[in-house]
This record gives structure tokens, sequence and C-alpha cells, in this order.
């Protein structure tokens, strides 16, 4: 009986032994499967970062002696992708803080320096000699980089570098008698040979952050100011700054709801924040206006139509005192989100915009951004318009039906402003919004309309 | 020979049975509530995952966890909450996952990736946190593709090695909720609580020097805004 129990028991264990050594040569081959798949893409994108960096590298000497504007922009175009596809390459390799790297940083500078540049020298401008100080920085920077990448594709293709020097604690493929993993002592130290591929970007990031950083103006940033321009002059205190957020609410159809003080925001727009049971508010320092209005309470089944929550907006906005024209209608099911902008004289002021969410159970307003009304607002110089409509109309190509026009200011990249025509149409079953500058005629911006769920989208 | 023939009636039948019930189940052919299964039941689950309504196992099975999300999405769309997928509720579901048009009518798919992605990473990165920080997180990765020193795609902020930890440890590829997908859609609308940051973290769970060493712009939440 005890023998027959034995022999079962070995049975069962070496079945069970079988199985697991059978589970395990599985596991180990489809681990192989993967690291070979992973090295086989981690191998390309090292080859891609190689490729566009000494490609950015030629790019940019080239770049640097051309004459004419169209070899200008031909090159700094160039310039602009390579850095791209570098970086785009750098994001697929292995790292572990290469997100915030000088690297990564360096190529997208360059790309959007590049770009904007470009853009400059297509409208007729010319690279001025600050800015062509700062290309050649930039190569500077890039061929360092280069010299640093190229060596380390030498390096992973003749001394079969690994990809990152973590030491794995029980190595299989050390066992089975394969050296894919490098032992690592000193990982991120600069100076020493890197000893995987992830400690050389280490140290290359290294290298370069004791470089001075590259200072120039930003032309993508279309969105921020450096000073709010809108604000009205004067600072007020907390508890000012709170009875106007309770009129605000008042305004807004909350009765007796009290905004209790949550903290306060720093930068050019810093504000007084604010609770009131669901609800979030903002309210500038510098002028006491309501910067931001959120509220999150449930919102109960749907009474009214998206035309009767517009009419209710109209109303809210006319307590809050604006003088707004609406220009979007977003249908969310239980509100609606709706967009103003500032309209004088027949022109709409495409920058001074404040955004309204209306709650479609009883009408009530359930949110409200006026930031970049008070960021960008203020009196316009504009001469008014150098050519008439008729004018703007003949840059249209034939066949373009035109449904609506407009005089508007529209915000472009680099803190512009420009005074446009906006002549609304179709072509080739298309719909579009063209903005033709009222000043010199040329076509500023293209946009292209398209109906989603939610309502009309601009893209 | 007799047998095989039988065989093959049968097999026709059962076909015909299946294809028929296919043919019953399109959706919105019934009125879909608690207990109902069917081919219908699925492709509604699918809709209520794709717009952050969890509905637990894609299986076709109308149970508990897909009735609380016909609530919560009825709630959300100012529907009557009834748990009861009727006319109006698969109509909007239908609507809402529908694709979008040109003027002339031409569909052009879903046009939803940038928030469908803005919408993982707010719910890998503030889930829990109130929705003004859900918010201001969206408007972060917005931010950044404004900023010179970061890439230029949505998909390339976001995928940026070591930029986010929910990238890291895998928690961005999770189902983003119906909170996270209207966040996004606000911070792309231009709606930006951060005012401005390039970088967030929570003080309890970062160490990293460089994001500490940022100027602060606000706290919503648990998280830390810097410029």
């Amino acid at each position: 009986m005890r023998d027959r129990m034995r022999k079962a028991w070995i049975g069962t264990l070496a079945v069970a032994l079988l199985v697991s050594l059978a589970w395990g040569v599985n596991e180990y081959q489809s681990a192989k499967q993967y690291r070979i798949a992973l090295d086989v893409q981690h191998q390309r994108s090292l080859q891609g970062i190689a490729g566009h960096l000494d490609q950015l590298d030629t790019d940019l000497a080239k770049g640097a002696v051309a004459g004419s504007a169209n070899q200008q922009v031909l090159y700094l175009g160039r310039v602009s992708s390579q850095s791209e596809a570098a970086n785009h390459d750098l994001a697929q390799l292995p790292a572990d803080q290469t997100g915030l790297s000088y690297v990564g940083q360096l190529l997208a500078q360059t790309a959007a320096f590049a770009n904007s540049l470009s853009q400059r020298v297509a409208v007729g401008d010319a690279i001025s000699p600050a800015e062509a100080k700062t290309l050649n920085d930039m190569h500077t920077r890039v061929i360092q980089v280069n010299r640093k990448v190229q060596d380390l594709l030498v390096r992973t293709n003749t001394e079969n570098l690994a990809w990152t020097g973590t030491p794995t604690r029980f190595n299989l493929a050390g066992i089975f008698g394969r050296t894919q993993v490098a032992e690592a002592a000193a990982e991120g130290q600069a100076g020493s040979a890197p000893h995987s591929v992830r400690n050389g970007l280490e140290q290359l990031d290294t290298s370069l952050e004791k470089l001075p950083p590259l200072k120039y103006q930003g032309e993508y940033s279309t969105r921020s100011v450096a000073k709010p321009l809108g604000l009205p002059a004067g600072q007020v205190s907390r508890q000012q700054a709170q009875s106007v957020a309770r009129d605000f609410l008042t305004k807004a159809g909350y009765q007796g709801l009290v905004p209790v003080p949550a903290g306060e925001t720093k930068g050019p727009l810093a504000a007084y924040t604010f609770t009131a049971k669901t609800a979030y508010l903002e309210v500038s320092r510098q002028g006491g206006v309501v910067l931001l209005f959120r509220d999150q309470r449930p919102i109960g089944t749907r009474t009214l139509s998206a035309a009767q929550g517009q009419s209710k907006a109209a109303a809210i906005l006319h307590a809050l005192h604006w003088n707004l024209a609406f220009t979007s209608v977003e249908d969310d099911g239980s509100y609606i989100q709706l967009a103003a902008v500032s309209e004088e004289k027949g022109i709409y002021y495409y920058p001074d915009k404040v955004r309204l969410m209306v709650a479609l159970d009883n009408g009530q307003l359930v949110g409200y951004d006026a930031t970049a009304y008070w960021a960008f607002h203020h009196t316009r110089s504009f001469p008014g318009p150098r050519i008439t409509l008729a004018e703007a109309e003949k840059k249209l190509p034939a066949g373009f039906s035109l449904t609506s026009t407009h005089l508007a200011v529209i915000p472009r990249p680099g803190n512009r402003e420009v005074l446009c025509y906006e002549l609304r149409g179709r072509y080739r079953g298309e719909e579009y919004l063209i903005y033709v500058d009222a000043l010199n005629g040329k076509e500023e911006k293209i946009e292209r309309v398209i109906h989603t769920p939610r309502g009309d989208f601009i893209q | 020979m007799l047998s095989r023939r039988r065989l093959g009636v049968t097999l026709g039948i059962v076909l015909s049975l299946i294809l028929s019930t296919v043919a019953l189940g399109a959706l919105g052919d019934r009125l879909l509530s608690r207990g109902t299964n069917g081919s219908d039941v699925r492709e509604m689950q699918a809709k209520l995952i794709q717009l952050g309504y969890p509905v637990g196992p894609l299986d076709g099975k109308f149970g508990s966890r897909t009735e609380n999300a016909v609530r919560k999405f009825q709630q959300d769309h100012g529907l009557k909450v009834d748990g009861i997928a009727g006319p109006k509720t698969i109509g909007e579901l239908s609507h809402l996952t529908g694709s979008s048009t040109n003027a002339s009518g031409v569909a052009l798919g879903n046009k939803s990736a940038d928030v469908n992605l803005l919408a993982h990473i707010v719910n890998g990165e503030a889930r829990g946190e109130p929705f003004i920080g859900q918010v201001a997180v969206a408007a972060v990765v917005l931010n950044r593709l404004k900023n010179p020193a970061f890439p230029k795609t949505i998909a390339g902020v976001i995928y940026q090695p070591g930029a986010f930890s929910s990238v890291s440890d895998g928690q961005v590829n999770k189902q983003p909720t119906a909170s996270s997908i209207r966040a996004a859609r606000e911070a792309l609308s231009g709606v930006d609580p951060s005012h401005g940051a390039l970088y967030f973290f929570n003080p309890a769970k970062t160490s990293n020097r460089y994001i500490w060493s940022r100027p602060e712009i606000t706290k919503i939440g648990q998280q830390i805004f810097t410029s």
C-alpha cells in the first residue's frame, strides 16, 4: 500500500517536473523571441537617429552657406524635418529620464527654430545675424551629438553593446552561454566609455548639460503672453476677489452660494481660487475678474434644445455685461459648449475668446473660461482694410462658392495678430474658411470645416 | 448516406437559425435591459466602452455592470436614467460613436485620435483627481506642443521616454473613463486651468530634482503644476 502511494507520488512529481520544464522552455523561447523583436526595433531606432543626425549636420552646413531665399527655405525645411525624425527615433530607445533630456530638447528646439525661420524667409524676411548665430550654435551642438551617436552605433556593432546596463539577477541567457546583457557598475558617469546604449545617451546628456542654454525668441508660443493685455489695472485682495466670485455666482443663477477660498495660482494670470459646493472658480489678482468657473454638479434629464441653450447663454452673457458674438456650438448631450468672441464694428476678434457651458436640464451656466479674453484683449491699431472684399475674393480659386464673409482679427504664430477677410464657402465638396490679409491681400490661413457628432469642427 | 443527408439538413437548419438571430439582433431593433443577451448587446457594450463607460468583459450579456454603464451614460447625456437601452439611448450612443463627415457627407472616420490619446494620459496620470485637475493634466500635454523644447505631436509628447510615469508602468493603456475623455475634450477646446504649466507632479510621490526645481504655478488636488 505504502509502496503504491510512493510510486504515485513519484509519478505525480515526475509529471509535474516535466510540465514545469516544458513550461519553462516555452517561456524562455517566447522571451527570446520578444527580446529579438525588441532588439531589432532598438537597432532600427538607433540607425534612424544616426542617419537623421548625419543628414541634419549636412543640411545645417549647407543652409548656412545658401545665399538665395529659395535654397534657405529648402534647407531650413530639411533641418526641421530631420530634427523631428531624429527625435522620434530617440523616443523609441530605452531611457530613464531622456524625456527631459538635453538631446531631445536640442533636437526639438532646432526643429522649431528652423521651421519658424523657413516660414519667415518664405514670405520675404531675411535671416538676421543673431539668428544665423543661433543656427550656428545649434549646428555645433548637433555635430557633438552626432559624433557621439555614430560612436555608439559603431560600438553596438563591434562590441555587441547592450541596450540597457541594468544587470539581471537571474540571467537565463548567461546560463545558456549567451552574453546579451553587460555588467553595469557606474551608470550615468561621463568620461568613461559607455557600457550600454542607455549609458551612452546619459553621458551625452551630461556633456550637453555643461553648455550654456540656447536662447531665442520662441515663435511657437501663440498662446502665452508674458503679461496679460486685457486685465483691468490694480490689485485686489482675497476678500475683494471673494465678493467678485459671489457676485458672479449670483448673476449666473446660483442664489446664496458662498465661495470658499481654496488657494491661489501664480504666473502672469495669477489668481485666487475658490470652491463653492461642486464648483471651482478663479478670480484674477490684477483687476479682480473671473477667469475660470466650472461646476461639476450632476446634470438632470435634458429639457432644452441646443438653440434654447444658446439663448440662455446669451442672456447669461448679457447679465455678466458681456457684448460678444457666438462663433461655435458643441452639443455634449447634457450641456452645450459655446465659444464667443468680442465684436466691434463688424470685426470679430478671435483672440478675445470666452467659452461657456450651459446645462440643458435648466439652462444654468456650468462652465465659463474668459482666460483668453483677459490675456489677449487690447485696443488694436489696425489702419482698416486696405483692400476691398471684392479684391480679397479674387484670391479664391475659380469655382469656390462663397457662403459668408466677415472681417476678423486672427492670431498667428509669433504672437502676431492679422486683420483678415474671413471667406467661408465650399469648393469641390469641402467647406473652408479662408483668411486673406485685409492689408496686403496675402492668403494667411486655410481652415477646413468638418461635421462631427458633436458639431462643426475646424481643422 | 442517409445519415449524412440528415446531418446536412440539420446543419442547414442550425445555420439558418443562427443567421436569423444575427439578422434580428441588429442594435436598435429591440429594447435592451438587464438579462438580455446577444450580438446587439455586445455592440452596445463596445460603444459604451469607446465612450468611457466600463462594462466589464465585452461578452454580449446585459448584467449589472452594463446596466450601471448605461445609467451613467444616460445621466451624462441628459437622458432619462432607467438603465434600459431604448431608441433614444441607442440613438445617442450610435450618434456619438459615428463618423465625422466633410461638407458633402463623405465619412471621414471617427476623428477622435487626439481626444482618445489625451484621455488615456489623463486617466493614467490623474485618475481620482478633481475634474479641473484632469483638464489641467491634458492642458500640460497641449502646452508642451507649443513649447520649442518638446515634440510637436500629442503622441510624441506622451510617449517621450520617461516623460510620464503612467507610460512607463503601462497605466496609460487602460481604457479611459468618461470623465477623462471629457477633460481631454475640454483641454482641446482651449481651457487651461494649469495656466500654461509644462510639468506636473504629485509631491508625495516624486523625488525628481529637476521637477522640484521648477517654479510652481498652481496646485490642484494632489498635483503641483510648474512652468
